[in-house]
Parts: C-alpha cells; sequence; structure tokens
C-alpha cells in the first residue's frame, strides 16, 4: 500500500493546481480557449455596421457570415459560403443561390427573405436612396435612443457607402436572390464579400428589444453564437453545434480586453490566456524566450500610409510632397522597426485585386539626391511642416514617425511633431495640417474599396478639404461604373500616378502585420487578414 | 455648527457646478465627438447625421443647457458609443472598482497605522530605518511598476495568480496588494510625523509618569491627538475611492470605473465622462465634508474655532 504523508499528498496538490499549463481546458471533448486582445471592438457593438474596424474583422466572422466567403486560410479569394453559386444576370444584376439547410443560432433556416431583410431599409438602409457614387448621401436623422428599433445615423450612411447604388435585394424563390443596382458596377460580388453585407435573421432582429439588443448579440449563421458581451471586458462565443459546415472545434471561444501589450504577453506566458493577439515585432524574443510559445502572423490587406494637405503653404508645390516621398527609406523602416516581418507594397494596392492589380508600379524609390533636387526647384525655404501624429494608434506608429522625421531632415526638410490625442484632432481644418498618418485597407478585391472611399469626391480627405484632384475625380468615376475591365485597369493606373506621383495624396510606408503568440501545440493557421478563422477544419 | 454646514454645502454644490462646466467645455471644445467615436474613415454624412442626432450641430451654450436641464432631472443621458443608458454603464462598474479599492483602503489604514505608530515608538532604531525605507519605497515605485513586477513573480513564474482580468477572487489580489503598499506606505509616513510630535507632548510624560500602562498612553492619548493628519489622508483616499485606480485597473485589465474613464475619454463618449465626473467630483465633496465633521469630533477645539 503507498503511503502518502499528509505534508507531501497536501503539496502534490498545491503543485498540481499551480503547475503552468498551456493545454486548452475541455469541455466535452472541445476545447474552451481565451484569447486576450488590446481592444474587443471599437464601438461597442458586435454589428457589422457599426463595427466598421479592424478589430471588429477579427472577431465578425466568427458568428457572422456573408453570401460569399473569404478563403481566409488561402489567399482570400471569393469563396462559397452562404451562397453555394452566382452568376451576373447584368451589368447592374448578380443572382445567387443560397445554400439549403443553414440554420441561424435561434433554430431558424437561412431563406432568401433573411436575405432580402438584410439589404432593406429597416434594416440597413435607412431612408437613403441610390444616389450613385458621386452623390451625397443624405440620412434622416433622428434622435438615438436605447429602447427603439430606429437605425443610429451611422448605419444608413456606412451602408449606402458599401452600396451607393443597390436599389433592392429581391427574393427569386425561397432559395434564389438578386442583388439589383441602379448602375452598372462589376464590383458587386467583391461588396457582396464586404465587413457589412452579413446576414442576419430577420426573426431575430424583429423580435430584439432595441436595435442595440441586436447589435450586442447579433444573430447570424457563423460557426458560434455569442453568448455574452461586456463591452471593453470579454466576449463569450459559444459553438453553434448545427453550423452548416460541420461541428465547430472549439466549445467555447472568450475574447478578453486586455489593453497593455504586455500584459498580453505575460498572461499567455502565464497560461491564463491561449492566445495573445495584436504584438509588436520587439515582442517576439520575449515570448519566444518560452519554448512552449510562437508567435504566429504576417502581412494582411491593409497599408500604413502618409497623407498631405495639399493645401498646407509649405506643401502646396507637388514637388515638396514627392521630395517627402523619396526621402523615407522604407525598407529600412521594415528591417530595423519591423524587424523584417512586413514588406514595402507595391503602392497602395493588393495582390488580391487580380486582374487590377499593377504589379510594375512600385513605391517611390529611397532618393535623399532627388529629394534635395526637388525642394531646390520648389523653393522650399524650412518653412515649418506640421506632423499630426496619434500615440500608436497604428502598430510602431510613434517609431516610424520619429524616423521619418530625422530622414526628411536629412534632406533639409523642417517636419515638426505634433502630438495629438484623437482622429478629429488630426483631421482639425483649423491650423496648418501638414501631414498625418493613416492605413489603407480594402474590404473586397477591388480598389473602388480604397482610393475612392478616400481621395475621391466622397472620400474622407476630399470631404475635410485635405485633397482634391478633378482627375481623380473623374477617374473614381470611371472606377465605380464602367464594366470594361481594360478601361477600369487604365484609370487605376492614372490613378495611383496622380495620388503617389504627380500630385501626391500620400506615401506608402509599409504593408501592416498582425501578430499572435500561442503555444506551438496548438493546430491553428493564421489568416492574411485581421479575422481570425476558427471554423472547422482549422483546429487540431 | 448649521452654518458651517450650510458653508460647506453652498461650497460643495459650486465645487460641482465648476467640474461639470469644465469637463464640459473642455470635452467638447478639445474635439469632435462624431469623428472620435465613428472613426477615421467615417463617410462624411455619417459625421454629419451623428452630430445632428447628438445635438453636437448646435451652439455650445444651447448644449449646455440641454444638458444641465437633464442633470437636474436626474438624466445622466445615453452613451454617444452605443446608446446605453450612461447611469446604468457607470453605476455598474463602481461596484467593480470598489471590490479592489476598499480592501486596498482597508489594509493601507490598518497596516500604515499600524507600521507608523511602530516606527514612532521606535524612533531612530533600526526598526524605525527598516520601516521608513520601505514606507519610502512603498510610494516611489509607481503603481504600474509594481503592478508589472508583482504579474512577473506571482503569474508568470510561479503561476500562483492571474495575471489580469476578473475571473475570480484571486484575480483581485495582485491589484489589491499594489494599491494597499502605496497607500499604506504613504499613511505610514504621516503617522510616525504625527505620532513622534504627539510623543513629545507634555501630557503624554504625564500620562506615563501617573503610571498609565504604556500602551494606554499610546492607544487612548497619543494616537487620538496624532489621527487629525492621517484621517485628512484617508478623508483623499475615500475621495479618491471611485477613480484612483486609473492606472491600476488598466495594468491588471481590471474592469472598472478607471478602465471606463480611460475608453471614455479616448473615445470622447461626453456623456458617460460627464457622468462618472459628476460622480467623482462628488464623492470628493462629500468625503472632504465628513473629514471636516470628524476633525470636530477628534478635537472639540476645532468645533469652537468654526463656531
Amino acid at each position: 500500500m503507498l503511503l502518502l504523508p499528509r505534508r507531501r499528498f497536501l503539496g502534490l496538490t498545491a503543485g498540481a493546481l499551480a503547475a503552468p499549463s498551456l493545454s486548452f481546458a475541455q469541455a466535452a471533448g472541445r476545447p474552451e480557449i481565451t484569447i486576450a486582445v488590446q481592444k474587443l471592438a471599437t464601438s461597442n457593438t458586435l454589428d457589422p455596421l457599426s463595427e466598421q474596424s479592424n478589430v471588429g474583422t477579427r472577431i465578425m466572422n466568427s458568428y457572422l457570415e456573408c453570401l460569399i466567403g473569404q478563403d481566409l486560410r488561402g489567399d482570400l479569394s471569393p469563396i462559397p459560403r452562404l451562397a453555394t453559386a452566382w452568376t451576373r444576370i447584368d451589368d447592374k444584376t448578380v443572382e445567387l443561390d443560397l445554400r439549403r439547410g443553414v440554420k441561424f443560432h435561434n433554430g431558424d433556416e437561412l431563406t432568401a427573405e433573411d436575405v432580402v431583410f438584410t439589404f432593406s431599409p429597416d434594416r440597413m438602409m435607412g431612408d437613403t436612396t441610390p444616389e450613385g457614387w458621386d452623390k451625397t448621401i443624405s440620412v434622416v436623422e433622428r434622435t438615438v435612443t436605447a429602447r427603439t428599433k430606429e437605425l443610429p445615423p451611422q448605419v444608413p450612411a456606412v451602408a449606402r457607402r458599401l452600396w451607393p447604388s443597390l436599389v433592392k435585394v429581391e427574393a427569386v424563390g425561397d432559395y434564389k436572390v438578386r442583388f439589383i443596382n441602379a448602375t452598372p458596377d462589376v464590383t458587386m460580388e467583391g461588396r457582396i464579400m464586404a465587413l457589412g453585407s452579413q446576414i442576419i435573421s430577420r426573426r431575430a432582429f424583429e423580435e430584439a428589444p432595441s436595435w442595440l439588443d441586436f447589435a450586442r448579440a447579433p444573430v447570424g449563421t457563423g460557426p458560434y453564437k455569442v453568448e455574452k458581451l461586456d463591452p471593453d471586458t470579454e466576449l463569450v462565443l459559444v459553438s453553434h453545434d448545427d453550423y452548416w459546415g460541420g461541428l465547430p472545434p472549439l466549445k467555447r471561444i472568450r475574447f478578453v480586453q486586455v489593453p497593455e501589450a504586455a500584459q498580453r504577453v505575460n498572461g499567455v506566458r502565464a497560461g491564463q490566456y491561449d492566445m495573445a493577439c495584436d504584438l509588436t515585432p520587439d515582442q517576439f524574443a520575449q515570448v519566444e524566450s518560452d519554448t512552449r510559445l510562437e508567435v504566429v502572423g504576417g502581412i494582411i490587406n491593409n497599408i500604413r500610409v502618409t497623407c498631405f494637405d495639399k493645401h498646407d503653404t509649405a506643401l502646396v508645390d507637388p514637388r515638396v510632397r514627392q521630395a517627402m516621398l523619396h526621402a523615407i527609406d522604407r525598407q529600412m523602416i521594415v528591417d530595423q522597426l519591423w524587424m523584417g516581418k512586413t514588406v514595402v507594397p507595391k503602392g497602395d494596392q493588393f495582390k488580391w485585386y487580380g486582374d487590377m492589380y499593377l504589379s510594375d508600379w512600385a513605391a517611390p524609390e529611397y532618393d535623399p539626391a532627388k529629394s534635395r533636387q526637388l525642394l531646390k526647384e520648389a523653393g522650399y525655404k524650412g518653412d515649418a511642416i506640421p506632423y499630426r501624429l496619434l500615440n500608436d494608434y497604428y502598430t510602431l506608429q510613434v517609431n516610424n514617425a520619429q524616423v521619418m522625421v530625422e530622414m526628411w531632415k536629412q534632406v533639409g526638410l523642417n517636419v515638426e511633431i505634433e502630438m495629438k490625442e484623437n482622429w478629429s484632432q488630426v483631421w482639425d481644418p483649423n491650423g496648418t495640417r501638414g501631414v498625418h498618418d493613416w492605413s489603407s485597407g480594402g474590404s473586397f478585391p477591388d480598389p473602388v474599396a480604397t482610393q475612392p472611399n478616400q481621395w475621391g469626391p466622397q472620400g474622407q480627405a476630399v470631404q475635410t478639404g485635405e485633397y482634391g484632384n478633378d482627375e481623380v475625380n473623374t477617374l473614381c468615376g470611371v472606377l465605380q461604373t464602367s464594366t470594361d475591365k481594360a478601361a477600369r485597369r487604365k484609370a487605376f493606373q492614372r490613378m495611383l500616378v496622380i495620388l503617389e506621383r504627380e500630385d501626391p495624396a500620400y506615401g506608402v510606408i509599409n504593408q501592416n502585420a498582425t501578430f499572435t503568440a500561442k503555444s506551438k501545440s496548438m493546430g491553428w493557421q493564421v489568416s492574411p487578414s485581421f479575422a481570425m478563422d476558427f471554423r472547422p477544419g482549422n483546429w487540431s | 455648527m448649521t452654518r458651517f454646514l450650510i458653508r460647506r454645502l453652498l461650497r460643495a454644490v459650486l465645487t460641482i457646478l465648476i467640474v461639470v462646466v469644465a469637463a464640459f467645455v473642455a470635452l467638447r471644445t478639445t474635439s469632435d465627438p462624431a469623428m472620435v467615436i465613428l472613426g477615421p474613415d467615417a463617410p462624411p454624412d455619417a459625421l454629419a447625421a451623428f452630430r445632428k442626432a447628438w445635438g453636437l450641430d448646435q451652439p455650445l451654450v444651447i448644449q449646455f443647457a440641454s444638458y444641465a436641464w437633464q442633470i437636474l432631472h436626474g438624466e445622466f443621458g445615453k452613451s454617444m458609443l452605443d446608446g446605453a443608458d450612461v447611469l446604468q454603464k457607470v453605476t455598474a462598474r463602481v461596484g467593480v472598482t470598489l471590490e479592489i479599492m476598499v480592501p486596498a483602503l482597508i489594509l493601507g489604514v490598518v497596516f500604515g497605522v499600524a507600521l507608523g505608530t511602530l516606527a514612532a515608538l521606535n524612533r531612530g532604531r533600526w526598526l524605525d530605518r527598516l520601516m521608513m525605507f520601505g514606507a519610502v519605497a512603498g510610494f516611489s515605485v509607481p503603481g504600474f511598476v509594481l503592478g508589472l513586477v508583482l504579474v512577473l513573480i506571482f503569474a508568470v513564474n510561479l503561476h500562483w495568480l492571474p495575471s489580469g482580468g476578473n475571473d475570480s477572487w484571486t484575480s483581485a489580489l495582485l491589484p489589491v496588494f499594489t494599491l494597499a503598499v502605496g497607500w499604506a506606505a504613504i499613511l505610514a509616513r504621516f503617522t510616525r510625523s504625527a505620532m513622534i510630535e504627539v510623543l513629545d507632548q507634555p501630557y503624554i510624560r504625564t500620562g506615563s509618569a501617573k503610571g498609565l500602562l504604556w500602551h494606554e498612553v499610546v492607544l487612548r492619548h497619543a494616537l487620538p491627538n496624532a489621527s487629525i493628519p492621517v484621517v485628512t489622508m484617508v478623508g483623499f483616499m475615500v475621495g479618491g475611492l471611485l477613480a484612483g485606480a486609473v492606472v491600476t485597473e488598466s495594468v491588471f485589465s481590471w474592469p472598472g470605473l478607471g478602465q471606463l474613464i480611460v475608453t471614455s475619454v479616448t473615445s470622447r463618449d461626453v456623456s458617460v465622462v460627464q457622468c462618472v465626473l459628476v460622480l467623482v467630483a462628488t464623492t470628493m465633496v462629500v468625503s472632504n465634508m465628513l473629514v471636516d465633521l470628524l476633525y470636530t469630533w477628534l478635537d472639540p477645539r476645532m468645533k469652537e474655532a468654526q463656531a
């Protein structure tokens, strides 16, 4: 008989309880995991039309799905999701066959009625009308209250930016729908897969006491359903066992908000979290000092850009802006600040644009001599150029800004950093704006998703008086409405020449990247996107 | 006494009013909440509609009048960020913050006063020097540094405690200890100084000469007389209970009022920030009033002076 002294027994028990463990909590054969993130959601909601953010993209695909999906384990190319097939009826119409037997989280079966409702005025468009790409969308103002089903004012506006010309979605039988546009649009399929086009349950939306109630627990078809959202604290998703794609591999996913980067790393090292997101390259060594852990991730479809206010006295002459672009050694920034974990993009565009991707385009070459020459020709006298800077809104933002200011100084440019607290202060038209950072992301595989939204006639930069170029406006029209592939490609090419060379609106710096710490034993593949994929097949 | 109370009440109302006006003006003039909340990529139409919906397009005076009217009716409005009821949102966090603040305050007061007294009674000896070294270290090391060090030791290396969050009662241990160390250190210093001053007074010698036991002299005569500055400090600590753990809550991802303040200020959720500020200012003002009243109980001569 084995005799165990009481003290030894207690010691062993305590040791067993305290022992570090990187194995995932098991429940009914499937693991439960906890993921530490910097921010859960910027809007405190989970609705894709109000949570139009990178952090929202991370969680959204776990509980909501689009008709056309992205290949998150591949190159993000379009794949059948809630629609099994789609065909073009004409330049303005796309028809989709719905997958049969898809169950919402509330048990209802997905039908064409839910799809029609998702894109209806009650859910999405409000009182807006399909005005077209170059018109200001009028939004009927309403008082926002938590106890009504009225849409918050930003929802129809966001919806109309995504779908400027959508007239309606109509049901053609129970399992077939048609998207009908007012104007020709070759990007309709792309818009169907974009953030904001996720399908929701009509009954769940109508039964929710208020828009806010639904937005905090949306009922979709994703592999997990929302169990609990505690804004700024945690989001708990539980397995949707009736998921059409098979039994989800995880029983429960808990996202917890841990604002401090060091604490996310500490938590994963302590075994408290199974994954820690939003890491910076300088934390890799700390994570990997624990041999059980690894950092995964890499470049995503998002590009860091530095923007100019072309009306700033010192920047009115495009040669000064051109000089600034040639003074930046982007490769050095990538190698030193990012430790080579990202790349210098070929302009503000992504490979997933397919035929629209301009592979022979490149960021302005690093050429200090050319910068000095351009400044001389422009007669630049050393006027101060303010650099409105946020405190690491983007990864490594402040470090990157300090490096660029030194590079500009080397060629004779006098750029002064002004720390700002938020975007409102960055965009504030009062005072001199000069330079600021921004990012450019493609929500669907076409340039229409980027340049026109930022530097087109309705783009933020134009609306706030920072930029404006008549030819760019015309080219935006071609991109938005032309169905001639060659003409669209030519228009995009010309647009890049203007925006990145002739009359610079911005300069690309580096492709953005996300990094996650996790246990090496966790068989999970990271996506080339902000989205985290926990569907069947991506866990072992 | 009544006049004193009325005077203090009027001053309290004025203080809260100043806080409300200053916060209102500062929050609305330094940023556009629409752009901060909707983000840098928000369509201009959405920004315009948002401003209109929340009355941000109205002149500041009209906005303030509307806000003041709401407050006078006990309404703190809705969160601009998500439309949730502000008062519910704030009160839900108060309890979470107090879960770490109250134990930390109790520990801080008990240990601070005890160690300060012990140091004073051993003035100049090694125990006094050791305790004062500890006290200086305790309030010199910022809370976020101490917090991270504790996490490295107890969570990362020993795996005894969680590194953060609010999952179980053990999650509260490190933040409570971090807060308590700072408070105990400050109170130990104050108590020691006050006690040393009192212990030098003739009535202490008289008490001893009368044959009173030393612990009676300390507990019944020295400590009450040394408590005025200590009570003042504790009053400040009580007043800061709600908003005093901003940094600690951030370090430990403790979902309390401090974290709500940070996210609300960052996202310019002005209704939430205003509600929190009113609550914090009221707590501080009430706490100060109570301390003033406590003075007159601890030292009746003050009552005469106030009269």
